[in-house]
């Protein structure tokens, strides 16, 4: 399980979703980047090149299919892998729609979570 | 005069007195009363009648000559046209009346009297001949006639008035229904509009009736969708029920308006005029749409702290030291539990806002219906240690419907099976082929209910009549399996009885429902 060393960004607007995606994924060894503010994201997937997005859809300002958009629009992360995690009922088709890389329904399960994670990543 | 020959009166007869009798005979062939009066003598009295008058009036001859005519209209004495008689007498004219006179026997009869004058050289009224008719007959038909006549213009007064009478509750009803309502003729001429009408889409009376419905307001009315309505939908399918129509209209905006139309068949002067009913309910739908977004922030608000939850316990079942109690352990596994049953609250609530407003997707896919089943019963049973389920009979089919929501039907089923039998160990599953359809039946061997719960028992927020306070719950699961499974275009019921369980059942087309129309 403790492959290489990646860099996992992830953004929430909720503090405790932040939180607990932050203490499941620790599990993995991988490096955790944690953001609340969605308008920050961009910046950060420039300065610290992760290899995985995780962002939540419904955000205030920039939504996470806005950013998923940007990133698939970008000629350097239009391949960076993004899941999108979301409670919202028709999360699934707007995650797919906006061509991302999984799509997984709050609220998830921790084994979910890690598997998805760890296959992307391998 | 052909009876005067030789200045002697004269028929064929070879005297005078045979001349006369045949006169006299000939008088009393009559079927007209003759009288003749001498207007010489005190009252003018009758000095002659005939044998028909005789019989007209019912007097003996005896009782008849010496006597005034008056005689024969007995008491009856205030008759106008008596004014025309004594008239007539007076100046020596001839006059026709119709008289009311009395039989002997006081019997009334109608008499249509000629009376003429007879003058001498001088010109002076000597007599007066009275020709009587028995009209009775011609005057009861003639009554009769006026009789029904008035009868018939009162009748059609009436009606007239309860045609005025209708039309107008009629009027009123048009004019209070909270629906604007055309009627157009067979080319759409606006024939007449209802106030609520001329109020919902601003518009004045003179400016619509009249009009071709297109060319309302500035063409407003030339919609596309309506004109097919008009022109290829209604002609073979009348009356058109419940019809979306979507419009910018220049003064009053988009406008989403559901359209009844129908077009009047039976023969008479109505006839292919169409009556257009047009119901706005652009505010409903915005209702409708604010209730299902309010449930759909709702229920993403309320899973955001779930998912939270969840994952901290997660962590913890996780993070568990070996040397905890197992308390501790199995308090952390009822948290768990009622942490999923809070999310399939949330879950079900949604469904019941998606159903509402009509949303629910199903996604057919070919699945094996048996593999399906052993799944649902394995992880069922996973979880229900105090149950065991039993499953009997195999389908060995293909079905092509939306598996999660089957499964969502099956879950909800074994659920109530083992909720509402908390006294029992076991519940039967049986699945079967039917014809076309595959069958799942599940037993369970509980509480039962009643005739009353059985047939509201698929309502939303039903709940059973005892099982309010004894068993938790919102009332909305078996709504949803039964719209789930009326989706699927198969039916869902339930047999039981009160102390003795329930076997709820369903079955579903394995096809799948839109194979099934395309054939």
């Amino acid at each position: 399980m403790m492959s290489s060393n990646k860099k996992i960004l992830i953004c929430d607007d909720d503090e405790g979703i932040l939180d607990v995606l932050q203490l499941i994924l620790e599990e993995t060894g991988h490096t955790i980047i944690s953001e609340i503010n969605s308008l920050n994201v961009k910046s950060l997937i420039d300065r610290q090149s992760p290899d995985l997005v995780i962002i939540d859809l419904w955000m205030p300002v920039l939504s996470g299919d806005q950013i998923l958009q940007m990133i698939r629009n970008h000629p350097d992360y239009k391949n960076l892998p993004v899941i999108v995690i979301s409670a919202s009922r028709d999360g699934k088709e707007i995650a797919d729609h906006a061509q991302a890389t999984a799509f997984i329904a709050k609220p998830f399960d921790y084994d979910q979570l890690l598997e998805t994670v760890e296959k992307i990543l391998n | 005069m052909a009876t005067f020959q030789d200045g002697k009166f004269a028929l064929s007869g070879d005297s005078l007195i045979e001349n006369f009798d045949l006169l006299t005979i000939a008088l009393d062939s009559s079927i007209s009363g003759i009288v003749i009066t001498d207007n010489r003598l005190p009252d003018n009295p009758i000095i002659y009648c005939n044998v028909a008058f005789e019989n007209i009036s019912g007097y003996r001859r005896n009782e008849i000559i010496g006597h005034n005519c008056r005689f024969l209209q007995a008491d009856d004495r205030n008759q106008e046209v008596r004014e025309t008689l004594a008239a007539a007498i007076k100046n020596g004219d001839s006059t026709n009346v119709e008289i009311r006179n009395y039989r002997k026997n006081g019997d009334l009869f109608w008499n249509e009297l000629y009376m003429a004058p007879v003058k001498d050289s001088e010109g002076k009224v000597t007599h007066f001949i009275g020709v009587q008719n028995d009209i009775t007959a011609r005057k009861k038909v003639e009554h009769d006639l006026r009789q029904q006549k008035a009868l018939m213009e009162k009748k059609i007064d009436e009606r007239t008035l309860a045609l005025r009478d209708s039309e107008a509750f009629l009027t009123s009803i048009i004019e209070t229904v909270r629906e604007g309502l055309l009627v157009l003729d067979p080319k759409f001429n606006v024939i007449s509009a209802n106030y609520y009408f001329l109020k919902t889409f601003k518009v004045t009376l003179e400016e619509t009736v009249g009009k071709e419905l297109y060319a309302l307001g500035n063409n407003q009315w030339d919609i596309p969708q309506l004109r097919e309505l008009l022109v290829k939908i209604l002609p073979t399918n009348n009356p058109v029920v419940d019809f979306e129509v979507e419009h910018d209209f220049p003064h009053i905006g988009r406008k989403l308006m559901l359209l009844n139309a129908y077009r009047i068949e039976l023969e008479g002067q109505f006839k292919d005029q169409i009556l257009l009913a047009i119901e706005d309910i652009t505010d409903r739908k915005e209702i409708e749409r604010r209730k299902d977004d309010f449930l759909s922030i709702a229920s993403h608000e309320l899973k955001t702290p779930l998912t939270t939850i969840k994952g901290y316990l997660q962590v913890l079942e996780r993070t568990m030291p070996d040397d905890a109690s197992e308390k501790f352990g199995s308090t952390l596994g009822k948290v768990s539990k009622y942490v999923e049953r809070l999310n399939n609250l949330i879950a079900e609530l949604l469904d019941v806002s998606r159903i509402q407003t009509g949303n629910i997707e199903l996604h057919h896919a070919d699945f094996d219906f048996d593999r399906m089943i052993n799944e649902v019963v394995d992880g069922f049973q996973a979880s229900a240690h105090d149950h065991k389920i039993v499953l009997t009979g195999h389908t060995n089919a293909i079905v092509n419907a939306d598996e999660t929501h089957i499964i969502q039907v099956l879950n909800n089923l074994l659920s109530n099976a083992i909720k509402y039998a908390p006294q029992s160990k076991q519940v039967d599953l049986n699945i079967s082929n039917v014809s076309e359809f595959v069958k799942v039946s599940v037993k369970d061997y509980g509480i039962g209910m009643n005739a009353e719960d059985k047939k509201r028992i698929f309502e939303r927020f039903y709940r059973g009549s005892d099982i309010q306070k004894r068993f938790p719950g919102m009332g909305i699961g078996l709504y949803i399996c039964d719209q789930i499974i009326k989706n699927h275009n198969g039916t869902l019921w339930v047999e039981s009885e009160k102390g003795k369980g329930s076997t709820f059942s369903f079955t579903l087309p394995k096809k799948g429902k839109n194979n099934d129309e395309q054939q």
